[in-house]
């Protein structure tokens, strides 16, 4: 019990099945949107528990009708897997990685089913480069800056009663009809509109992001409100990366007009939109690259590769 | 008329003053209840205009910004371990304050508690 006072909250996972934790990245996107339509367990991982988190915008708790929902969830101490770790999952460790904890019991329970210290978690480490069949060209991989997400929570929302009661929200219905609610870990933004559609943005990660968005679920729900997380979808995502070299963008621009435009005027970068992946790059003399509007993070980096070897050809001197 | 000026000057210690003494006032049968009312809303209005024209001491502060909260303009902060700095280079610090903000037509006013 004592290891969870340290736990940071990535070490939760969101009713992700261990069998597809495998699968390159692009297919557990699919997955999670099949996922989304239907009612997902909910983890309790947002109730003050033995995880000792508490950081949430929440407000003091308001009587409402949840009702205990399942988690399956496995938490583990951090120094078990380092993030590089690859993620090799054996027949024993899948089944316990899958199994239903109830939420008030949100402690590993001691038994034979039990994932011992040194198992290898369902937790979504990052699957490595070599397994999603990406190489990582002069060692250089783009990092995710931003990930925009939109949820259905699937019910009328009363955005006066969300600002009143809930903490960091703003809501200046004559500016903009959205509450404007924030959290600090994972550190995000979340807008909330009157419909029950929601906005959230400044993750850095697709679990973050995900997390993030059942976070302010689970807050909305707390404030009374039948709301359901449902249509989860990572709408954009965003990385950048520096080659260290500065490029020509004149000479670029000219060679590929097709996809490039280039107004030193109006902006100092070169946007080159990509149309496989389509993806737009925004090019720098330099040598920085911010590459946007993938929907998974694949697109990004063979995105960057593409890139890279075209900006090669147009190195200044 | 009444509307038009927040209330909440009469929890400070000068308004919570003010309804003792016209309590007792009231009590002691020397005003109507009607007109500790009015001078109530009086209060208020003039210590409003008066925080805006005459007060022009200022203070920096220092701290963490634990919670914020904007609805109907009135923003709400809640600040822990803040340190003031007044004009006099004085410190003054406490382990957490709440700040509430609000506007009001022209007039802006803050009040702390």
């Amino acid at each position: 019990m004592s290891n969870f006072a340290a736990l940071p909250s990535r070490q939760v996972t969101f009713s992700r099945p261990a069998n597809i934790a495998q699968q390159p990245y692009q297919q557990i996107q699919q997955q999670q949107a099949a996922n989304s339509g239907l009612a997902l367990p909910y983890s309790n991982a947002y109730l003050p528990g033995p995880s000792g988190q508490n950081n949430l915008a929440l407000p003091n708790p308001v009587p409402s009708a949840i009702t205990p929902y399942q988690t399956q969830q496995q938490q583990q101490p951090l120094s078990s897997y380092p993030q590089s770790q690859m993620q090799v999952q054996s027949q024993p460790q899948s089944a316990s990685s899958s199994q239903t904890v109830v939420a008030s019991q949100p402690a590993p329970l001691a038994g034979p089913s039990t994932p011992g210290p040194s198992a290898v978690p369902s937790t979504p480490v990052p699957l490595t480069l070599e397994q999603q069949h990406i190489t990582a060209v002069e060692g250089i991989v783009p990092t995710l800056q931003n990930i925009v997400a939109t949820v259905n929570l699937d019910c009328r929302l009363d955005l006066k009663t969300i600002a009143l009661h809930a903490r960091n929200a703003e809501y200046n219905p004559k500016r903009f009809a959205a509450v404007i609610m924030r959290i600090r870990d994972p550190k995000t933004t979340a807008l909330i509109f009157a419909s029950g559609k929601m906005v959230v943005t400044g993750a850095k990660s697709e679990d973050d992001s995900r997390l993030a968005s059942r976070k302010y679920a689970r807050i909305v729900q707390k404030l009374g409100f039948d709301a359901k997380f449902s249509e989860f979808k990572i709408q954009n995502i965003v990385g950048s990366c520096d080659v260290k070299f500065p490029i020509r963008l004149e000479g670029l621009a000219y060679s590929h007009g097709q996809f490039s435009s280039y107004e030193p005027e109006l902006f100092p970068g070169l946007i080159y939109r990509m149309i496989k992946p389509k993806v737009v790059l925004l090019i720098f003399v330099s040598g920085k690259i911010v590459l946007t509007g993938a929907k998974v993070r694949e697109e990004i980096y063979t995105a960057f590769n593409t890139i890279y070897t075209v900006l090669c050809e147009f190195r200044k001197p | 008329m009444a509307s038009a000026y927040y209330e909440f000057y009469r929890g400070s210690s000068i308004g919570m003053a003010l309804t003792d003494s016209l309590d007792e006032l009231i009590t002691s049968g020397a005003i109507t209840p009607q007109l500790a009312m009015k001078v109530l809303q009086q209060f208020d209005k003039s210590l409003a205009d008066t925080m805006v024209k005459s007060v022009k001491n200022k203070t920096t502060l220092k701290g963490h910004l634990h919670t914020y909260r904007l609805c109907d303009d009135v923003w709400t902060f809640i600040v822990k371990n803040p340190t003031f700095k007044m004009e006099q280079n004085e410190l003054v610090s406490a382990p957490k304050i709440k700040i509430v903000a609000c506007k009001n037509g022209d007039a802006i006013e803050a009040g702390k508690k």
